[in-house]
């Protein structure tokens, strides 16, 4: 963990907000079965869309994204959330992961192997890296995102975000347990195991 | 004089000094009329979003852009507001406001009966003479007409009523409550707090006193933890209006309420000196009423409070109601309030916690305590609010590189744990920090916009810079890895403590309220929210202003019944 890692922990930490009570910063999900208002995927986007989406949390021993319906909501969040800059981005995103397909591997993401798919989404992460945030680092009234950010990094975003605010994500990959009813200041992560969900 | 009345006390606004007002009132056997400019709300049943599960809330909680940015520009800056709490605040759009775009105010507002109560931070700190006493010592605003003996069996009353939970500490710069069990710090606040104070010798690191329940009070449960008190909760386990004070007032049958009512202005007769009636519009309806009563609670917050006063002109009062001073809306302050410093550890690995708490720490004001001390440049002091809290996905995902099963392994547990503090700094009473309605615009009852001139100034900056300072520096004696000053903090309004505006003194040349709320020159009307204030001080000011509106009840009853008021 360098500093400059840290620093964007930091950034990330400031960017939820900090008043008397950082606590209530709540996070936040919905529905697997969430529509989006206007269906706004095609049949090959919506498969392209579940298998990046999987790609980026796999099934193992607790349920992939596919399971826990992020795909659904990366759809409605891309219909109904972002705007028309970001849904540019968005598509253009996964057109030019087919490109990438196609020149290297003759052929369309879809159509690719796990390993040709995977080569294509390191390539969009990396010039995902690249990126320089315009907004700046540390700004605790940041509550916007920034909405020039890359395909890949968008993508990312909204699985995690569909991931874990899922009902699957909350009680499988998370704990949830809504009514503690006790407050144990120190408490071991192995007696839980999981993240809470809240 | 008239003899026959509507109610005998009047009480606008339902917040946390209005439902003070009212039950107190009502108590006394007076009969009440809160008058609540927002919505109606019922306690319990309309908290449709308590617990309500991640997966149900819109856009996986992230902000609804288009409308924020249409009718919730100033409220979506608020750490409480969100599509969860949405519902309880105010329309932007609806109801305008005025400053200049460089010198921007957050008038953050309920629009719901309980007002602010619903969604408040729930911090409770006792002033002490310290405070009281700042103003007289060192030549800034005019001095408290009261003392902290004046007040102390107030807090108590107050206290055991709201159920505050703390540690006591037995501090002079700040009194101890009467305290529920202290909540716990977390493995890492206890480590630190014991190397800032290892390091410092005179600070101390406490655990926030706030006004949850930890113990069950009356009919009140005691706080379930699960960390979404902004919503509402059912079980009334931290103190609202609609949990605590407005049950214990309509338990008497002596009060009324009514939402949707807006208060334009109070009428003064000029013959006894008295208020006549308060000028009410129904906020649905547009219908205008008169309603009379014996006396007048102004508990309409702040700036709600000296707005209805600045838009109460008479032949006697040219310049708003009680102002023959000139000062009312002139002195107003809030705190500075923002993140000092952050600091971020790896040495707790294995470190968790169960429960949600909804409270953090506190470290109390260290400076200037005994005179000016030699090494600041500011006069005052400030405190830090703080917490510290295990990096858990939402941080940790932004920041770990790849996908798939590594990146998914990744987040299963928190590495890293964070701790902040964040500065509440107290601010000078400036007579130029001011509100005044504006001479054109109004909204859409007709009555005139607040025009907010309010900015921050050299020993508020000076104060916030220290304190930055200081913060990083005892992150950095507390070993946290890696320590980032922060410092700088949204505009006036941010921290939602506005006060001052009709300040308290002894002298009615230069000041609006004598030593018990009540206007010097009008002997039925008394305004004891914030705007009462002549300094801030640096603690959360809630608690004192629920103390001052018990104390300032009891003296009108008394007044009331010895034919005084």
């Amino acid at each position: 963990m360098n500093r400059r890692e840290i620093l964007k922990i930091a950034a990330a930490i400031m960017g939820a907000g900090l008043s008397g009570s950082l606590s209530q910063n709540v996070l936040a999900g919905l529905s697997p079965t969430a529509k989006p208002s206007r269906a706004i995927f095609n049949a090959n986007s919506s498969k392209t869309v579940a298998v990046l989406a999987e790609m980026i949390i796999p099934k193992t021993d607790t349920p992939g994204a596919i399971e826990a319906g992020a795909p659904a909501f990366i759809e409605m969040m891309v219909a109904d959330w972002f705007n028309d800059d970001e849904r540019k981005i968005f598509f253009a995103g996964m057109a030019s992961l087919d490109d990438f397909c196609k020149e290297q591997f003759k052929k369309s993401f879809l159509a690719c192997d796990e390993e040709q798919r995977t080569a294509a989404l390191k390539d969009s992460e990396k010039s995902a890296l690249s990126y320089k945030s315009a907004a700046p680092a540390v700004d605790i009234s940041q509550k916007y995102v920034d909405p020039n950010t890359p395909f890949f990094t968008k993508l990312k975003e909204l699985t995690v975000l569909g991931y874990f605010t899922s009902e699957v994500g909350a009680k499988q990959a998370l704990s949830y347990n809504p009514m503690p009813m006790r407050y144990e200041g120190d408490y071991d992560f192995d007696k839980v195991g999981r993240e809470w969900s809240w | 004089m008239q003899s026959s009345f509507d109610f005998d006390a009047i009480v606008v606004g339902s917040g946390v000094t209005g439902g003070w007002a009212a039950k107190e009132l009502t108590e006394k056997g007076l009969k009440v009329l809160i008058l609540e400019r927002g919505k109606p709300l019922e306690h319990g049943k309309d908290y449709v979003t308590e617990h309500m599960e991640p997966w149900k809330i819109p856009f996986g909680g992230k902000p609804n852009r288009e409308l924020y940015a249409r009718d919730y520009p100033i409220q979506s800056n608020c750490y409480a507001f969100d599509e969860t709490t949405r519902h309880f605040w105010n329309n932007d759009r609806e109801n305008p406001y005025v400053f200049d775009k460089e010198k921007p105010f957050y008038w953050l507002r309920a629009d719901v009966v309980g007002g602010k109560s619903l969604m408040w931070g729930r911090q409770v700190y006792r002033w002490s003479d310290l405070d009281f006493e700042a103003n007289k010592k060192d030549g800034h605003g005019i001095d408290w007409p009261i003392r902290y003996n004046d007040i102390k069996d107030w807090y108590s009353y107050v206290e055991k009523t709201i159920g505050v939970s703390g540690q006591a500490e037995n501090l002079s710069q700040l009194p101890d409550s009467e305290f529920q069990p202290a909540m716990q710090m977390n493995s890492v606040e206890k480590v630190i707090k014991q190397r800032i104070e290892a390091a410092y010798k005179e600070r101390k690191m406490t655990i926030g006193r706030v006004a949850n329940l930890t113990e069950p009070l009356g009919d009140r449960g005691a706080c379930h933890y699960c960390g979404v008190c902004q919503r509402g909760c059912s079980v009334g386990a931290y103190f609202s209006s609609h949990s605590c004070t407005l049950p214990a007032a309509r338990k008497t049958g002596n009060l009324s309420l009514r939402a949707n009512s807006v208060v334009e202005g109070l009428d003064y007769d000029p013959a006894s000196k008295r208020i006549a009636a308060v000028r009410v519009i129904d906020s649905v309806t547009k219908e205008k009423s008169r309603i009379t009563a014996r006396m007048v609670f102004l508990c309409a917050s702040t700036v709600g409070s000296v707005q209805i006063l600045l838009n109460s002109k008479s032949e006697s009062f040219p310049n708003g109601l009680a102002n023959r001073s000139g000062t009312l809306g002139q002195y107003m302050m809030d705190h500075t309030d923002n993140i000092s410093a952050i600091g971020i550890t790896g040495e707790f690995p294995g470190k968790y916690y169960y429960g949600i708490r909804p409270n953090g720490i506190y470290l109390p004001r260290f400076r200037n305590l005994k005179g000016r001390d030699t090494d600041v440049d500011f006069e005052r002091g400030y405190g830090f609010q703080g917490m510290a809290m295990p990096l858990e996905w939402k941080a940790s995902a932004a920041q770990t590189p790849g996908f798939g099963v590594a990146f998914k392994n990744a987040l299963r547990q928190p590495k890293l744990w964070v701790m902040a503090l964040a500065g509440f700094g107290e601010c000078l009473p400036y007579k130029d920090n001011r509100i005044l309605l504006d001479d054109k615009l109004v909204d859409r009852y007709g009555i005139p916009q607040v025009r907010f001139e309010i900015t921050y100034r050299d020993n508020e900056l000076r104060m916030q810079a220290d304190a930055t300072k200081q913060a990083a520096e005892m992150l950095k004696a507390a070993k946290m890895g890696f320590v980032m000053p922060v410092g700088k903090g949204g505009p006036p309004g941010s921290a939602i403590h506005e006060m001052g505006g009709a300040r308290m003194g002894l002298d009615p040349k230069q000041s609006v309220l004598n030593a018990h709320n009540q206007a010097h020159d009008i002997s039925n009307l008394f305004v004891t929210d914030g705007s009462c204030m002549a300094s801030s001080s640096c603690v959360n000011p809630s608690l004192t202003f629920m103390a001052l509106t018990a104390r300032a009840a009891d003296y009108a009853v008394t007044q009331l019944r010895a034919g005084k008021v």
